[in-house]
């Protein structure tokens, strides 16, 4: 129809020269349309729908393609998710394929360990083939792990997860994900018994306040937070709570601006739930009916932070045992009553006190989420899940919901956002962590083990019962050699890891690792075979974003040389190692049969996914689909298929709750590491709005890394003051771990308050992760890259 | 160039609209035939600096489309207030063209300037990059028939101010405007979605995988 409508303006266009000709150029344009026998009605470009390779939020574009090239890239209109906008790095997007330093052909390290070179397909398949097979063969299926991530779409994480499962008996498989919204989902696990919002994007128009938690949304999720911005225009009674450790671009548009020392958001939050219980600002009704309350360890000495040496610094093997932790909690039955007590803890003079909150802040904090008139959401992503105890922040925020029914109601949830376009897809829905299988199923239940053994067509107990490594573990694992033989696809570990000294390696010190990716990186430096991956429209995929809409989009381009997508290049081996009974499709036909598989995982138990033919045709839906039809507020009567009508709101997933939600008493816990005499600073660091994850996407793009083309430290103007530091001075910042030199920045979008130095990670020529420290959540397992203690001095 | 650019900007008089008046009398001229003036609308007290806006233009965005970068140093004044509904002229230094987006409301939803146009820092490449944009094709464009007033080509979302970039000095020629005063611009020309049936569209592959 378009093409036809297109010809039919053309041929009325043909000799009458299209436009009228006023001027010298018009002139000249006129003759180059008579040429062309007529006016053009577009660029001629073939135009596809594709999700943003970056973000979690993932926006929708458009990709226009011409002659196998990207030409352009324009915001769709047609997707819900964004209506058109982009944030700079999406409208940057085709330049992001084209560096010229692309990877094309497979790359094998030099005997003498000094550089690489060129193998084919075939040679390097069979290399990891076999290395796979003599680690399985001398040490079992521990000695094997695969390191993925939130970028990889859902059929290499399924491709993954199926392989070395199935195929290999082992559950070392890990995503980056791990680093980034661990804590989320076990925050949601262990309060809903299912992973991921129950809110979507809808309620960012529909809410009245909303609460954000240590998230630089102007930055991070930049279209969401217009989305906020366009409500608050509308309405002008709409309020933006800032609550943070420094000052962002986000601080600006905001009504109240809240700066806590870091780690006391655990302390805030349990201020607010002691006013709402004082004030009598609980909702009784909804939490007698849906709530009910459970309480973890109170031995808080007990519980570790997971890194090096015996004060948990991260130091060195030396110092104490590689890995000391105990991450010791329980969980035993609490009450309303129990709450109160505990609740005493926190008046806000001492929260005050903890936190450095001004008592009327925490008041009115109280008063916004205590108010029944008005919705409230409650935002935030690494801040709140990269934290030492980060499980603990995610179920005190949802907490504040569940105490005041502020949940399952548009423009009423606590939102979680996430930081990868498929960290909800791939790393959370298909279950690319080590302990989980798809749709929420984990593999120390042996019910979901058989029931991933039945669709996989697997001989019963194929499916180990012992979850694999967790990333830190993963790695620390790779360098004691016990992980014999590592594959990273999709992400750049030795960039992003914490503390990234301790994963340093020689050449040949008897571990292989493979590394999958599009350009070179840090992490491709330290593999011994380097694979070329066909990137984002180079190949057929699927995303999930953090609203749970699954997003589809075709090929659009060929990949570069030879250069090979992710899925294919794990088929490929596992055939080599016997294992092609996982993968019994035709070779150039795989995409749709195996999500189908995929989705058989979730089918009836509130986990549907849309099949592959509607997220064809739509711009992707909101999960459960069911009846073809998407779920915008899950739990909630009337947007739920699963929940009566008469219900309200239901809870049905959280059957070890009696279906209700569970409500979690957290205290107050410092972290691992706070400044010191020696060590005065805090550190916190993160990303920044030009640059995504590691920057080896974005800073190939001329005018990303024109504007942001390396890291610097943020530090407060009375600080640098004090120590003769000038905004674009050289200084170098220690931690106990490391040292790195690069500029100082004094004033510029982000503002520490004293006593705080920020650096953004994306720079791998000055690794703001040589400082921090490999401390982690004692439940999640994420590491805090937003605390460890510094000292900072002139070059 | 940014330096003193800067300097002078933040001195100048702001507000000489003055000069938008000055553009339609420079189109009236092109409009009856004054040839040879070179291919860009004359800008009478810009000191040519509008004269390559074509190349400029270009320069600025990785493709048609895209949105330009900031060619200033930020020197703190918010982005509004000189690139607001109809552009301010400097004497002596140019034009800071019209935001060509419905709202320049600070507040507003595209009131974050920032999201999508960033300053240069450096003039280094990280890396090489072989990417060629799409080139603004003065082309596009359709008429129903001879005489009818022309269709629009382009996307309208964040190009509601039509003659932000329709009109006015940072024009180009080929694009003018011949009756800025007229206004409801979409009153007449009406957007041809080029994306027509994309919603319910099955795209087939362009090509298919090939074995090793």
């Amino acid at each position: 129809m378009a093409m036809k409508r297109r010809r039919f303006l053309r041929t009325l266009g043909a000799g009458t020269a299209g436009i009228a000709a006023f001027s010298c150029s018009d002139q000249e344009a006129a003759r180059r349309i008579a040429a062309e026998q007529g006016s053009v009605q577009d660029a001629d470009l073939t135009w596809t729908k594709a999700p943003c390779r970056y973000c979690g939020t993932g926006c929708g574009v458009e990709v226009g393609v011409k002659n196998g090239r990207i030409m352009a890239v324009r915001g769709d209109e047609a997707n819900p998710v964004n209506r058109g906008l982009l944030c700079v790095k999406g409208y940057h997007l085709p330049a992001m394929l084209y560096g010229e330093d692309r990877l094309t052909t497979p790359l094998l390290r030099n005997s003498n360990g000094q550089g690489f070179s060129e193998i084919s397909w075939d040679e390097a398949l069979n290399l990891i083939a076999q290395k796979y097979q003599e680690a399985l063969d001398e040490a079992g299926p521990t000695s094997v792990a695969f390191y993925g991530s939130g970028q990889w779409g859902i059929h290499d994480g399924y491709a993954v997860t199926k392989w070395f499962r199935g195929g290999l008996r082992s559950n070392n498989v890990e995503p980056n994900a791990r680093l980034c919204m661990a804590s989320a989902v076990m925050g949601f696990m262990t309060q809903f018994q299912s992973d991921e919002p129950m809110g979507c994007y809808e309620d960012l128009e529909a809410g009245d306040d909303f609460i954000l938690w240590g998230n630089n949304m102007a930055e991070m999720h930049p279209v969401l937070f217009s989305r906020i911005l366009a409500n608050k225009r509308e309405n002008p009674s709409v309020r933006i709570v800032d609550l943070a450790t420094r000052r962002t671009p986000t601080s600006d548009y905001a009504d109240m601006y809240v700066e806590f020392k870091p780690n006391t958001d655990l302390a805030l939050a349990n201020g607010i739930l002691h006013l709402l219980v004082a004030n009598n600002q609980v909702d009784q009704a909804f939490v007698q009916e849906n709530v009910v309350f459970r309480r973890g360890t109170e031995e808080l000495e007990q519980i570790g932070y997971g890194s090096w040496g015996p004060d948990g610094l991260g130091l060195s093997p030396d110092d104490g045992p590689a890995e000391h932790y105990r991450f010791a909690d329980q969980a035993r039955p609490s009450s309303f009553d129990e709450l109160e007590e505990f609740l005493a803890d926190y008046a806000p003079a001492r929260v005050s006190e903890i936190t450095g909150v001004p008592v009327g802040q925490i008041h009115a904090l109280a008063e916004m989420y205590g108010d029944q008139g008005r919705g409230t959401v409650s935002l935030w992503c690494m801040g709140v899940n990269q934290h030492v105890r980060g499980t603990w922040m995610n179920n005190l925020i949802n907490d504040l919901h569940l105490i005041t029914g502020k949940i399952s109601r548009p423009g009423a949830n606590p939102f979680s956002l996430t930081g990868q376009p498929s960290a909800c897809g791939t790393a959370r829905e298909v279950g690319t962590l080590s302990n989980r299988l798809p749709a929420d199923l984990v593999v120390m239940n042996p019910a979901h083990r058989a029931k991933a053994e039945e669709i996989w067509d697997l001989e019963p107990g194929t499916i180990p019962e012992r979850p694999g490594y967790h990333t830190m573990d993963m790695f620390r694992a790779f360098m004691r050699g016990d992980v014999r033989v590592m594959w990273v696809q999709t992400t750049n570990p030795w960039v992003s890891i914490p503390n990234v000294r301790r994963i340093q390696r020689e050449p040949n010190d008897g571990r292989f690792l493979v590394v999958s990716d599009i350009y070179p990186t840090p992490t491709t430096e330290a593999a011994d075979l380097i694979l070329p991956s066909a990137g984002w429209v180079e190949r057929e995929g699927t995303f999930g974003n953090s609203e749970r809409r699954t997003q589809h989009w075709e090929k659009a381009v060929e990949p570069p040389g030879e250069a090979k997508e992710d899925a294919w290049q794990v088929m490929e081996v596992a055939k080599r190692m016997g294992m092609g009974h996982l993968f019994p499709w035709p070779e150039e036909d795989w995409h749709e049969a195996m999500y189908e598989e995929y989705r058989r995982f979730g089918l009836g138990i509130g986990k549907d996914l849309a099949s592959y033919q509607q997220l064809r045709e739509t711009r992707g839906l909101l999960w459960p689909v069911v009846d073809g039809k998407e779920t915008r507020y899950r739990y909630a009567a009337g947007f739920d298929p699963y929940v009566q009508k008469d219900r309200g709101v239901h809870f049905y997933k959280a059957t070890g709750f009696g279906e209700r939600a569970a409500f979690w008493l957290r205290p107050y816990h410092p972290p691992a590491e706070a400044p010191d005499d020696e060590y005065p600073f805090w550190l916190s660091t993160g990303r920044i709005l030009e640059h995504w994850h590691t920057g080896s996407m974005t800073r190939r793009v001329k005018q990303l890394h024109q504007a942001a083309p390396e890291a610097y430290v943020e530090i407060n103007r009375v600080d640098a003051t004090e120590l003769s530091i000038n905004s674009g001075d050289l200084v170098r910042v220690v931690s106990r771990r490391g040292d790195l030199e690069l500029r100082a920045k004094v004033d510029g979008r982000g503002q520490p308050p004293r006593g705080t130095l920020f650096i953004p990670f994306f720079d791998e020529d000055r690794l703001a992760n040589l400082l921090t420290v490999d401390a982690m959540c004692n439940i999640s397992k994420e590491p805090d890259f937003k605390k460890c203690a510094v000292r900072i001095e002139r070059a | 160039m940014r330096g003193s650019n800067r300097k002078s900007l933040m001195r100048a008089q702001r507000g000489k609209r003055s000069i938008w008046l000055l553009a339609l009398t420079a189109v009236a001229g092109l409009v009856s035939g004054a040839c040879g003036q070179g291919d860009w609308v004359p800008v009478a007290d810009s000191g040519g600096a509008m004269k390559s806006s074509g190349a400029v233009r270009a320069e600025r965005r990785l493709y048609d489309g895209a949105p330009p970068i900031i060619p200033h140093d930020p020197f703190g004044a918010s982005c509004a207030s000189c690139h607001d509904e109809f552009g301010v002229g400097v004497e002596g230094v140019g034009f800071a063209p019209a935001s060509p987006h419905d709202d320049t409301d600070h507040e507003g939803a595209t009131g974050r300037c920032r999201q999508c146009h960033v300053h240069v820092l450096s003039g280094d490449l990280f890396v090489a990059n072989g990417y060629q944009g799409l080139e603004q094709d003065l082309r596009l464009g359709g008429r129903l028939y001879p005489g009818a007033p022309p269709t629009i080509p382009h996307q309208v979302l964040m190009r509601e101010n039509c003659v932000a970039c329709h009109a006015g000095p940072g024009a180009r020629v080929e694009i003018l405007t011949t009756h800025p005063e007229r206004v409801r611009c979409r009153q007449c020309h009406v957007p041809v979605d080029t994306r027509e049936g994309i919603l319910s569209y099955t795209v087939t592959p362009t090509t298919t995988p090939e074995g090793p």
